[in-house]
């Protein structure tokens, strides 16, 4: 007689015992799920929210998600879940699921100043359409834009790259991705010629050193931290190195730990170049083989508008890119004023520190990864320090080798997969081609079976650039979709919210919940979500992954994808295209975009009969064939063969996933060594083969200080970023009451001495000032963050509190991602 | 949610029964204090232990219980990360002893 609780305690503790690696008395293998749970429909999915794309089982009944828990067969998390993965169920059921179309109209029709009021998906369409088309005929493609996202499903990327660059003729598109990794993806390119990291997660069971660059694993990639923390206990020579400019979880686990000035990570990691070459570390057969040293251009500016004060005074905000081929003697010469003493002055890290962290790359025995996100990526010299920590891996030849890892970590579910791989930023095409490139436009033009010169060769707008074209009245259509931008972009009351409200705009919000972005548009259409539909992630690690449709959206609520779709059949080519591309190409005259984007042979080519019987598709079924899988297809065909390939669209239905290459139907799990990767041929060694000549390039690049920095009037620094609780802007787990009770609030993380010194106390009501805006909140002194006199750090997860009005909109003048780390501001009693 | 109330506040009752089992990491020389610590968390028992390691399950009537207190085991000093493994519910009359 075992009483049936003790039965399924059983299970809860054998579960989580397997999934630590930890022995128990001898116990038999029991299902992970008990009692009537056994009687739900089981099916796998990724989870919904950061980067690192753990797997998760999702039972359903009677059409609605009923519980989640962490899949034991995927790779990744083993079981594991983290507190926002074991509420991932809850997303889609908040009170204020949005579940029709909503226009802001008076008088029965369309209004700017009108009130939201619903109307049909046809009204909608009728509308936007019409706006867009006005918008086109008075100023030409570049007045359209459409702002996406690394939560969009790779077929929707996709698609939306083929609507707006081949539809509407323009490169105004750009993901929310921006703000995220647009540094980390431009220094892939430039260092390696290909985007994406070249090892992956099972260098966590390899390194004998890991060294987070400003990141707090800890809170934001819990589950990867619990296999840093694996190794570290498992291992006593295992060492742990954390920078940070102040104190949060991930320091619990730190051997070196270290609190450096903002910005001062580029002085850093020059001093540790310095100190490999000095002390005779450079690996001189790798560098001599694999490697090109090239002179960066300094004091390029900070990404403000054109008209700043400091962009007027740098001296190659032109040409922020330029850069000269250099010797290895004068890389080393130019590091050389980058001493220990220097280093620590700039930093104010201990010597002894900055050492000990120096040799955990310069001793050849010790297998070191470097991990990084925010903390690099939003950094007005973003792409400078992340090929800093490229040169330190390239220098002593750590790359490209079970445990040898610089990883750069995502914050989104498919920043990788659909941001990057379709490529959906202003400057990219597919399989990490560019729009500059007229090699590259004809091509796709090819594969997507469209007039030859129809693609346009100018960039598009970038996300900040965005955000001021619509205020400058330049941007005049405007479809966002699956962000928050408005509470995500910085220096939003004056940069971002004036362009949404401009008269001459028309603004589109395609959402799940009425987020602030969404109340400030013109246009609300509401959207379908994660196992709503059937979906595609590529996580950070390069594993492509699929689900799919597990219960239908609510209400009027439709993809992303039917959306796009959709949309394309309200335009004909003769109103997008210009008549002499038609006059020469008759066949695609009196088409629809739809037609000639998405009925082309390729994309249709697959039959409803393919769709697993045991699934709903509603996209498939409300066009007539399977969209997603026509879709990807035609995707994939960009990058197999050289290195991107993809496997076949059914198998990712099977597997928890592949990391691509796949190559006949093998994953790749470390890129550019021979034996690792199949496109490295024999004798070959190491080969970084996206670059024409195989090398690597270094880049010598300066300290220089950042945009804003504290004075005597905003005494202190302000850095902002995330929580466990919170998954960026909090759009949906704001909406999850556990979630939202356990941090209902964003609060201001300050040390007690700088809170005593302005009068303030923990729990003090205060204002957060900066030279442009301001929010209201409450002091803590006490949490979980602990930041050094002179800086604060407030997280931006929080809808009523937008610390985001006091951001500044400098850019990495390379890569035009924000710098959400650094700027000044005063804190203030109420 | 401060500390003092996780582990002070007794379990209440409700229609539902919920048990989750969670992994801890934590520095070894803190494992006597956080194994106090936890334990002193009504609702809470470890099961299972070794060096760096734990094994706890949280039961309570809803599932904001159980976070709290799986948030408020990753906030411990000493901690290093508290991950969900399993969550079972069942309605709390489901209590009854039955053979198996």
């Amino acid at each position: 007689m075992l009483d049936r609780r003790d039965f399924i305690r059983a299970q809860a503790v054998a579960a989580a015992a397997a999934a630590g690696g930890m022995s128990l008395p001898a116990m038999a293998q029991t299902s992970m799920i008990a009692g009537e749970d056994a009687q739900l429909k089981w099916s796998k999915a990724p989870c919904r929210f950061c980067g690192t794309g753990c797997g998760v089982m999702v039972a359903t009944k009677d059409n609605r998600v009923v519980a989640t828990h962490g899949d034991m067969q995927a790779e990744v998390n083993r079981g594991l879940n983290c507190v926002k993965g074991y509420f991932l169920s809850k997303i889609m059921y908040g009170q204020d699921r949005l579940t029709q179309p909503l226009l802001r109209m008076r008088d029965g029709k369309y209004h700017k100043d009108g009130e939201f009021r619903p109307v049909t998906w046809d009204e909608a369409f009728d509308e936007m359409a019409r706006q867009w088309k006005r918008a086109l005929k008075e100023k030409g493609p570049d007045a359209v834009g459409m702002f996406g996202s690394g939560q969009w499903t790779i077929w929707e990327g996709y698609a939306a790259s083929k609507l707006m660059r081949a539809g509407f003729r323009t490169n105004n598109l750009d993901p929310n991705a921006r703000h995220c990794m647009a540094s980390a993806a431009v220094a892939f390119i430039r260092t390696f010629g290909m985007d994406e990291p070249m090892g992956c997660y099972d260098d966590f069971e390899h390194a004998d050193a890991f060294v987070l660059w400003g990141s707090n694993m800890a809170e934001m990639h819990p589950i990867l931290w619990t296999r840093i923390t694996d190794r570290r206990l498992a291992h006593k020579h295992v060492k742990v190195a954390v920078l940070s400019t102040f104190e949060h979880r991930s320091f619990e686990l730190a051997d070196i730990p270290m609190i450096f000035e903002p910005g001062t990570d580029l002085a850093i990691l020059n001093f540790i170049a310095n100190h490999i070459i000095q002390t005779g570390r450079v690996n001189k057969e790798f560098v001599e083989k694999h490697c090109n040293f090239r002179l960066g251009q300094k004091d390029i500016g900070y990404g403000l508008r054109p008209e700043n004060v400091l962009e007027v005074r740098a001296a190659n905000a032109k040409d922020p890119t330029d850069s000269k081929p250099m010797s290895f003697d004068e890389f080393a010469k130019f590091v050389s004023d980058y001493t220990v003493e220097k280093a620590a002055e700039l930093s104010k890290v201990p010597k002894e520190r900055l050492l000990a962290l120096a040799e955990l790359y310069a001793d050849p025995k010790t297998k070191v990864m470097s991990l990084w996100t925010m903390g690099f990526n939003q950094h007005v010299r973003g792409v400078w320090v992340n090929h800093m920590v490229y040169n330190i891996h390239l220098l002593t030849g750590k790359i490209s080798e079970p445990g040898n890892s610089p990883f750069s970590l995502t914050g989104q579910p498919s920043a990788c997969g659909t941001a990057r791989e379709v490529g959906t930023f202003a400057h990219r095409l597919p399989a990490d081609m560019q729009v500059t490139n007229p090699v590259h436009r004809a091509h796709t033009e090819e594969v997507w079976k469209i007039p030859k010169g129809l693609l346009p060769g100018k960039i598009g707008y970038h996300a900040v650039l965005m955000d001021r074209m619509l205020k400058d009245g330049k941007l005049n259509a405007f479809w966002i979709m699956v962000n928050n931008n408005l509470q995500a972009a910085p220096n939003t009351n004056n940069e971002t919210y004036p362009g949404y409200r401009n008269p001459d705009n028309f603004i589109v919000v395609s959402d799940a919940y009425p987020t602030v972005t969404a109340s400030a548009a013109d246009l609300i259409l509401p959207a379908a979500m994660w196992v709503e539909k059937e979906g595609a992630y590529g996580n950070a690690e390069r594993r492509t992954h699929f689900w799919h449709q597990l219960v239908t959206a609510p209400g009027e609520a439709r993809s992303d994808l039917w959306q796009i779709m959709e949309f394309s059949k309200r335009f004909t080519t003769d109103e997008v295209w210009p008549a002499d591309v038609l006059n020469a190409n008759p066949q695609y005259v009196g088409k629809t975009l739809f037609d000639v984007l998405f009925r082309n042979g390729t994309v249709d080519r697959f039959p409803l009969s393919e769709i697993d019987p045991e699934y709903e598709n509603r996209e498939s079924k409300a066009f007539g064939f399977y969209v997603q899988k026509g879709l990807f297809e035609e995707y994939a065909s960009f990058g197999r063969g050289h290195g991107h390939d993809l496997a076949p669209f059914d198998t990712y239905h099977q597997v928890r996933g592949l990391r691509w290459p796949v190559v006949e139907g093998k994953e790749t799990r470390w890129r550019y060594r021979e034996g690792l990767d199949p496109f490295v041929k024999e004798g070959e060694g190491v080969k970084f083969y996206g670059n024409p000549d195989g090398k690597a390039n270094v880049f010598a690049f300066p300290y220089e200080p950042p945009a804003e920095s504290p004075d005597k009037d905003f005494d202190l620094w302000l850095v902002t970023g995330r929580v466990l609780e919170h998954w960026h802007s909090g759009s949906m787990t704001m909406r999850v009451p556990e979630l939202y009770r356990a941090m209902p609030m964003a609060l201001v993380y300050m040390h007690p001495d700088d809170a005593q010194a302005r009068g303030l106390r923990r729990g003090s009501e205060v204002t957060v000032m900066s030279r442009r805006g301001e929010m209201r909140t409450r002091v803590e002194t006490r949490g979980r963050n602990r930041p050094p006199r002179g800086v604060v750090f407030v997280p931006w997860f929080d809808s009523a509190r937008l610390i985001n009005k006091c951001t500044l909109d400098a850019t990495d003048p390379i890569s035009k991602q924000t710098d959400f780390k650094k700027c000044a501001v005063k804190v203030v009693a109420v | 949610m401060p500390l003092e109330s996780i582990s002070t506040a007794p379990v209440p009752a409700g229609d539902e029964w919920h048990v989750a089992s969670i992994l801890v990491h934590l520095r070894p020389e803190r494992q006597d204090a956080v194994h106090a610590a936890v334990t002193a968390m009504q609702g809470v028992e470890v099961h299972a232990e070794e060096r760096g390691k734990m094994v706890v399950t949280v039961e309570g009537p809803q599932e904001g219980w159980i976070a709290d207190r799986m948030t408020a085991i990753h906030l411990l000093d000493g901690v290093l990360s508290a991950v969900m493994v399993f969550h079972h519910v069942e309605p709390a009359e489901a209590s009854a002893p039955q053979d198996i």
